[in-house]
């Protein structure tokens, strides 16, 4: 381990465990044969990404993503699955076609955003600004953002909440001719 | 601040967005596109909470969470999208009989 100091060790680990289970999760949901398995190996992932907000100091993003997306829309995904297999009679399979040009087309972009992640200049924080500094106020702090500066999006979210919750019980309703 | 590089963030996002990217070119049935789908604005969110932890523009205290709010905005809408999005595969698969999107051809040219 060259270049890493002794008493970073303990992030750098954790940052590869929880990077390594997300990794393993995203392969597992697009290679998996069957689409109930794929869906638990998003579990997994979904789960290591909570992992890694945790790593970034974001404590309500942790939360949100155990709740909302390892929560309801995994369990929504399911609850599709099961409904689909039932009216099927069968277990959903899932193959992969076209495998070599889709994994020339994905490795072509995962190596054009590596390499302009390589390239670019950062410009870095100030030690005062760090956002570990006041870690404990995130949640606060992200309360007051939402209430302030993002009202008037965090308003229109809930419209397009609303619509889409109208809209998805109007598209899978059973029309009285069926 | 995490001693772990911003860059290395950036190559577990750029993997995992490739990967959603494969699942949606290659997968032939609807709701594992979908999940496809869901990998690629897990990428994006984890660039915006690693952007947001290391970099902050201007510095200014209020700007320093501003890529988490996105993050939270966009859980939201991917919320959305996958409601809307399983409930036309029920539709289809319903008025049609096919879950593989290459064959809901109607309005193909």
């Amino acid at each position: 381990m060259y270049g890493i100091p002794a008493e970073h060790i303990v992030e750098y680990v954790a940052f590869l465990c929880t990077a390594g289970l997300t990794l393993l999760g995203g392969l597992g949901t697009v290679v998996a044969r069957r689409v109930f398995p794929a869906c638990l190996w998003l579990l997994l992932c979904l789960l290591g990404i909570a992992g890694l907000y945790g790593l970034l100091a974001g404590h309500l993003l942790v939360a949100m993503q155990i709740l909302i997306y390892a929560g309801a829309i995994t369990v929504l995904i399911i609850f599709a699955v099961m409904l689909l297999q039932r009216a099927t009679g069968r277990i959903l399979m899932a193959e992969n076609q076209h495998l070599i040009g889709g994994v020339i087309a994905a490795g072509f972009v995962a190596v054009l955003i590596m390499v302009g992640a390589l390239t670019t200049q950062f410009p870095q924080l100030s030690d005062i600004d760090q956002p570990n500094g006041y870690a404990g106020q995130n949640v606060q702090l992200i309360g007051q953002l939402l209430m302030t500066k993002y009202l008037l999006p965090f308003e229109i979210i809930s419209v397009v909440l609303l619509a889409a919750l109208v809209g998805a019980m109007v598209l899978a309703r059973r029309e009285p001719g069926e | 601040m995490n001693p772990v590089p911003l860059q290395a963030w950036l190559f577990v996002s750029a993997i995992l967005f490739s990967m959603g990217l494969f699942g949606v070119m290659t997968r032939r049935h609807a709701v594992a596109m979908l999940l496809g789908i869901e990998l690629m604005l897990n990428a994006a969110n984890i660039n915006l909470a690693a952007f947001s932890h290391y970099l902050s523009p201007g510095g200014h205290l209020n700007t320093i969470l501003d890529g988490q709010v996105f993050v939270l905005m966009i859980i939201a809408l991917a919320a959305c999208e996958v409601a809307v999005g399983l409930a036309i595969v029920l539709r289809i698969y319903r008025m049609r009989g096919v879950l593989n999107p290459d064959d809901a051809s109607t309005m193909k040219w």
